[in-house]
């Protein structure tokens, strides 16, 4: 076996970085929804590809890509209150809600094939060309972009939680909801408020999809396991969970692609979960 | 200060109680016994919002609590220290303090609420930054109190306190109550361990069955022989 040269290391290092980076982002609204709420929302996935798809769009018509959140992250706050509601009205078990999502996922990659077709599309912005060189190493301007989005809103989520009164509040509904409410929490207030976030999250990892992808309706399930596999390995509902569990992912994979071969890569991850799982059985 | 009407509760079809009534004066200790799955807990839970109320109504001081929604029991005056203490186990004991005053009129006075519950149970302060879960039973049990009067109760509802603690614990537990009690705050006390309970409360009632079986003083209740065989053993 051929040892890689250490700026091919360097820059597989990296990449594994912004590939975690997007595996955190994509997986913060699904662990605190998991975690928080016992909603598993699959359609968290095809949400973001919507995102990302919404972006194209925009920015197609002129828009700047990083402006567009001003459209999407309210439109999609909206969308996630409203699949909460309709969750929490019909009293959906964890189990149910992961058919129930499941299903939502179709129909929405339906409704995007029916708008955009199943061609790929790529979104042309002025920050796709941008790269800056760091010694030997490239940094792409998308990729860096997706790092402080994914890092600013881990940590923001992690201090509100943490420090805030709604944020307390939330933690509290996560362990026994209804002493919480017993207590005064309008849990069924802040349950909505955290899953108008977990879709604005979603939203903002499509963004960050649409700066570095090409884009087709059938990648909405490419992304599936491995995100998954952050958002368990970094325990639910924790905040800064998904994006550490997605760099040692993402790092891991982007090792194993330069020492042996890009087959391997998928194994990674879910041998990291498999171990990660035997190891602390209940965690989850 | 609280009458229950003959309140119906159901879990899916079978009512677990029904026609149940009670009274409690102000500033008042009163307690339930009964068996095992008599309904007591179903009771107390119904009373702090945690269950929706069939038939029959709730009342605290003339209002009807009966159709509030469960956040809003809080700021009507009732805590409640649930069975088998239901901490935020992951939060930690200050956090879980701090919740019990979330409502923002408890809110306004966390800080002396607070300064009181350490100093009726002076061990919290030294585990304010320690997880709740990693408390010992009797330490939770303070912290599940210390927790419902942080909200500042008119009327605190205490569901078996003394379930799995050392008899010292339980005493100690049983003397602080009492002297929530006489700060005038109403108690309404569950108990399996009915000789205590009987021996700090003023007003009775025996829940057998999801009914209301007898009720009186505690002195009059020990008086019917079948009740002391039943309860005393
Ligand atoms: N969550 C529940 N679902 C269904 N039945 C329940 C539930 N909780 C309690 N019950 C039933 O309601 C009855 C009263 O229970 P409970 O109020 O816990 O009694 P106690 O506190 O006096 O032991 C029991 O028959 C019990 O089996
Ligand atoms: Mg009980």
């Amino acid at each position: 076996m051929a040892l890689p040269s250490l700026t091919l290391l360097g820059q597989s290092l990296l990449s594994g970085i912004f590939i975690g980076a997007l595996y955190g982002l994509l997986g913060l609204g699904l662990s605190l929804s998991w975690g928080m709420l016992r909603q598993i929302n699959l359609a968290h996935f095809a949400l973001a590809f919507l995102g990302a798809y919404l972006t194209y769009q925009l920015a197609g018509a002129g828009m700047d890509p990083l402006a567009t959140l001003a459209v999407i992250v309210p439109c999609f706050f909206a969308l996630g209150a409203l699949m909460h509601w309709l969750l929490a009205r019909f009293s959906v078990s964890a189990f149910n809600s992961l058919l129930v999502t499941f299903g939502l996922t179709a129909i929405i990659e339906a409704l995007i094939q029916w708008i955009w077709t199943a061609d790929f599309r790529r979104m042309e912005s002025a920050y796709g060309e941008v790269k800056f060189r760091v010694g030997a190493l490239y940094v792409a301007l998308p990729e860096l972009l997706t790092l402080a989005m994914a890092l600013a809103l881990s940590l923001a989520v992690w201090a509100w939680l943490r420090h805030t009164h709604t944020g307390k509040a939330m933690r509290a509904i996560a362990e026994d909801a209804p002493i919480a409410a017993a207590f005064g929490v309008n849990v069924r207030r802040l349950s909505l408020l955290l899953s108008g976030l977990s879709a604005a999250f979603a939203g903002v990892a499509g963004l960050a999809l649409a700066l570095s992808y090409t884009l087709a309706p059938g990648q909405i399930y490419a992304w599936l396991g491995v995100v998954f596999a952050a958002v368990m390995l970094g325990g639910l509902g924790n905040p800064l969970g998904p994006l550490v569990a997605g760099i040692v992912i993402g790092v891991s994979e982007a090792l194993t692609m330069a020492f042996t071969t890009p087959a391997w890569a998928p194994l990674v991850s879910f041998s990291l979960l498999i171990v990660v799982l035997l190891a602390r059985p209940g965690r989850i | 200060m609280l009458e229950i009407e003959r309140i119906r509760v159901s879990y899916g079809a079978a009512p677990a109680i029904s026609e149940v009534s009670i009274r409690i004066g102000p500033g008042e200790l009163a307690c339930v016994v009964g068996p095992n799955g008599a309904g007591k807990t179903t009771l107390i839970n119904a009373i702090a919002g945690l269950h929706s109320i069939e038939a029959g109504a709730l009342r605290l001081d003339g209002r009807d609590l009966s159709r509030l929604p469960r956040h809003a029991f809080c700021g009507e005056g009732i805590a409640i220290v649930p069975e088998g203490r239901r901490l935020f186990a992951g939060m930690n004991v200050r956090e879980n303090l701090e919740l019990g005053s979330y409502r923002r009129a408890a809110r306004a006075r966390r800080t002396e609420s607070l300064d009181r519950v350490c100093e009726v149970f002076p061990i919290l302060r030294e585990r304010l930054e320690q997880p709740a879960g990693t408390l010992s039973g009797g330490e939770q049990q303070m912290l599940a109190i210390g927790r419902a009067l942080m909200a500042q109760p008119r009327l605190l509802l205490l569901d078996e306190p003394s379930l799995g603690l050392a008899p010292a614990m339980v005493l100690a537990v049983f003397k602080v109550i009492k002297e929530i009690n006489a700060g005038g705050v109403a108690v309404l006390l569950v108990e399996q361990n009915a000789a205590l309970a009987l021996e700090i409360a003023a007003r009775a009632y025996v829940l057998e069955e999801g009914r209301i079986a007898a009720e009186g003083s505690p002195e009059a209740l020990l008086a019917q022989p079948h009740i002391r065989r039943a309860y005393l053993g």
